[in-house]
């Protein structure tokens, strides 16, 4: 549109003077539209919407001055150029004029080249004006679906890396985004068996590439602990995934904790991060944990180190986790809140129950004003008794109530597969089919778990479940453990599963068989069973799930019965 | 100054081409209309209403390019503006005069 046409409203109250306006203008290849007054020039512009206008300044009705003040505060941002028509004698009216709005003058007698000239100049202006003006709008609309998709994105965030269980009253956490997205992430949540699995990470970097990898991150943690995986198989899992999809350089350092609320016990993976602190509520000692593994998504999957470090962890026992955003905080004039500073707070302590908030008061304090340079992530978890914390919440979002109710399988573990591979998630996913049984899968992971370890670690293995009662014994046995398993030649552990329907619901019937030598399960009464801290082959635990507990053969057979009953479980 | 710029009259030739005719007899009725409408307010001793008339009268008139009717006017406006009607009478004559003798100059054209 080089030879724009516009529409221009001349107003004047003399007609001669409008015909020879009307006549230069429409010569130029423009339309006009007149008007006699004032008034009317308001009227017309509000009807026309016209792109220029030509204003005389006396006119009756409304004068040209207060005819541009109405039109121009219609206009708002809308760009009209207002043109007055006066005569150069008049000059003392031209302040007026500017101030009621007008963008510039015409004298007469009329000039057809210098009110082209001026035309031309102002549909030049317009063309820029609606330029800036969509430009304007484009940001504006680009801004906007920005400003909602991060809003979208940042709930989907949280959703991902801040949800699971970290509402359980034994852990206390402190997540301070540095920007909208912060690169640390803090898992929680329950396994079947009833322990914790939790994972504070920190990917390198911050805001939105951070943030991204701590989706699957938190997908393969919360779908692999639900089903009952291992930390071990978690964190390959996770290293190889990240590994995949992480730019080189880009990593998530990370510490992965299995808190077993019955065995009393703590199984850390730390990778790249600071030294974490253990306190000890009976000793009052506070031992160092340190990284001794790299970051996650920097090994490949060969490479990739899983082994955990086990810590007995008593009640009332603290460990504190943190990403190094504490340590490398900054007060005003740059220094590093550093180690010293963390050591110094843990020693000051009196009241090991506020040991949390003074290390958050203290970091506050040092950094002051000048905010902070990482992302400041902190989780205090203490040991509790189960009771504490209630069960396991299973997911029953599937509503089926058929499946199959009558099958039996059996399942076989020999050699290095019964020596690495966990088989408690296929098996709880078969079980799982049978929807009534979904309910129970914190129980019949329980069931299976002890069953395993009974027939592996004390049938295949042989070992003696009285060492893990002195912390020395608790480190002998995993020694042993280690030892055993070496020379584990064909030994076996098998599970004969058989699933019937009953009038009520089913019936379901967990046969395991260990190539073991056995034990005297004849020289036991039931009442030896039942004694509270005998820890003999874990049965008083597997008594109060199952409704019979037999043990056949030289021992190394164990049969466990269950009844579901179907109006119960529905 | 003169009766009719000449030179600007033939510009307006050009601009309006056709209309020419339109336009003088146009400028012609209207100066007639509101000279009349000057000696009533000129009568009634209108300070207001002169000086509103001779300015439209000023600004047509230099359109059409009758600069010594303009003038005329122009004095006309001032004496209304400022509210010091005692020669507006002289004007006005002065005025009639100058507007018959532009009328005739236009309409031999």
């Amino acid at each position: 549109m080089d030879e724009a046409s516009y529409k221009i409203l001349i107003a004047d109250d003399n007609m001669s003077d409008r015909m020879i306006l009307t006549a230069i203008v429409k010569k130029m290849g423009h339309t006009v539209i007149s008007a006699s007054d004032g008034l009317e020039a308001v009227n017309q512009y509000n009807e026309q919407n016209p792109d220029i206008i030509l204003l005389d300044v006396m006119m009756p009705n409304m004068n040209g001055q207060e005819a541009a003040v109405e039109i121009k505060s219609i206009a708002g941002e809308e760009m009209v150029p207002i043109i007055f028509l006066t005569s150069l004698q008049d000059a003392s009216d031209l302040a007026a004029c500017l101030e009621s709005g007008g963008d510039d003058f015409l004298s007469k007698p009329y000039n057809p080249i210098i009110l082209t000239a001026k035309i031309n100049a102002f549909s030049r202006m317009l063309k820029m004006h609606k330029i800036l003006q969509q430009q304007k709008d484009v940001i504006s609309e680009n801004a906007e679906h920005l400003l909602n998709e991060q809003q979208v994105a940042r709930a989907v965030y949280d959703n991902v890396a801040h949800s699971g269980c970290l509402d359980l009253p034994n852990l206390k956490f402190l997540l301070s985004p540095f920007s909208v997205f912060n690169g640390d992430v803090l898992l929680a949540a329950r396994k079947p068996s009833g322990s914790v699995h939790i994972l504070l990470g920190d990917f390198t970097g911050h805001g939105l590439p951070a943030a991204i990898g701590a989706m699957p991150l938190a997908e393969i943690f919360y779908g692999m602990t639900a089903k009952g995986f291992l930390m071990e198989e978690i964190l390959r899992e996770i290293n190889s995934k990240l590994k995949n999809i992480l730019p080189v350089g880009y990593f998530c350092c990370a510490c992965m904790a299995n808190l077993s609320f019955r065995k009393k016990e703590m199984e850390v993976w730390m990778g790249g991060l600071p030294d974490y602190y253990m306190f000890r509520k009976d000793s009052n000692e506070v031992e160092h944990i340190q990284s001794t593994h790299l970051p996650l998504g920097v090994l490949s999957s060969q490479a990739f180190d899983a082994t955990t470090q086990r810590l007995p962890f008593n009640t009332g026992d603290k460990l504190f986790m943190w990403s190094d955003g504490i340590i490398e905080s900054r007060n005003d004039t740059g220094d590093l809140f550093g180690e010293e500073r963390l050591k110094q707070i843990f020693a000051d302590n009196q009241d090991r129950s506020l040991l949390f908030d003074e290390i958050e008061h203290t970091v506050n304090i040092f950094t002051g004003e000048s905010g902070k340079d990482d992302d400041t992530t902190m989780l205090e978890i203490t040991m509790v008794e189960e009771s504490e914390i209630g069960e396991a919440a299973i997911d029953l979002s599937s509503g089926a109530i058929h499946g199959p109710t009558d099958w039996k399988m059996a399942y076989t573990l020999r050699g290095d597969t019964l020596k690495t591979f966990n088989p408690l998630p296929v098996m709880l996913n078969i079980l799982n089919d049978v929807p009534s049984l979904r309910r129970l899968s914190g129980q019949l992971y329980t069931l299976m778990a002890e069953l395993f370890s009974n027939a592996f670690e004390h049938g295949v293995l042989g070992l003696s479940s009285d060492l893990k009662s002195s912390t020395e014994g608790f480190t002998k046995y995993y020694q042993q453990r280690a030892e055993n398993m070496e020379n584990i030649g064909d030994g076996y552990v098998c599970f004969i599963f058989d699933h019937k329907p009953t009038d009520a619901g089913g019936e379901l019937i967990i046969k395991v068989i260990d190539s073991g030598d056995g034990f005297d399960y004849k020289l036991k009464k039931d009442s030896d069973f039942k004694v509270e801290g005998y820890s003999g082959r874990g049965i008083p635990l597997i008594r109060t799930i199952c409704e019979t507990l037999k043990y056949s053969g030289n021992g190394n057979t164990v049969e466990v019965t269950l009844h579901w009953d179907a109006e119960e479980t529905e | 100054m003169a009766r009719l710029n000449m030179a600007q009259v033939q510009e307006l030739k050009e601009i309006m081409e056709d209309a020419f005719e339109d336009l003088i007899s146009t400028y012609i009725q209207d100066s007639q209309d509101k000279l009349k409408q000057l000696s009533k307010a000129n009568f009634d001793q209108n300070a207001d209403m002169i000086g509103s008339l001779g300015h439209s009268l000023k600004g047509s008139s230099l359109n059409i390019c009758a600069e010594d009717l303009s003038t005329i006017f122009k004095q006309i406006e001032d004496s209304g503006r400022s509210h010091d009607l005692s020669t507006v009478t002289q004007l006005l004559i002065q005025a009639n005069a100058e507007f018959e003798a532009v009328k005739t100059a236009l309409n031999a054209l």
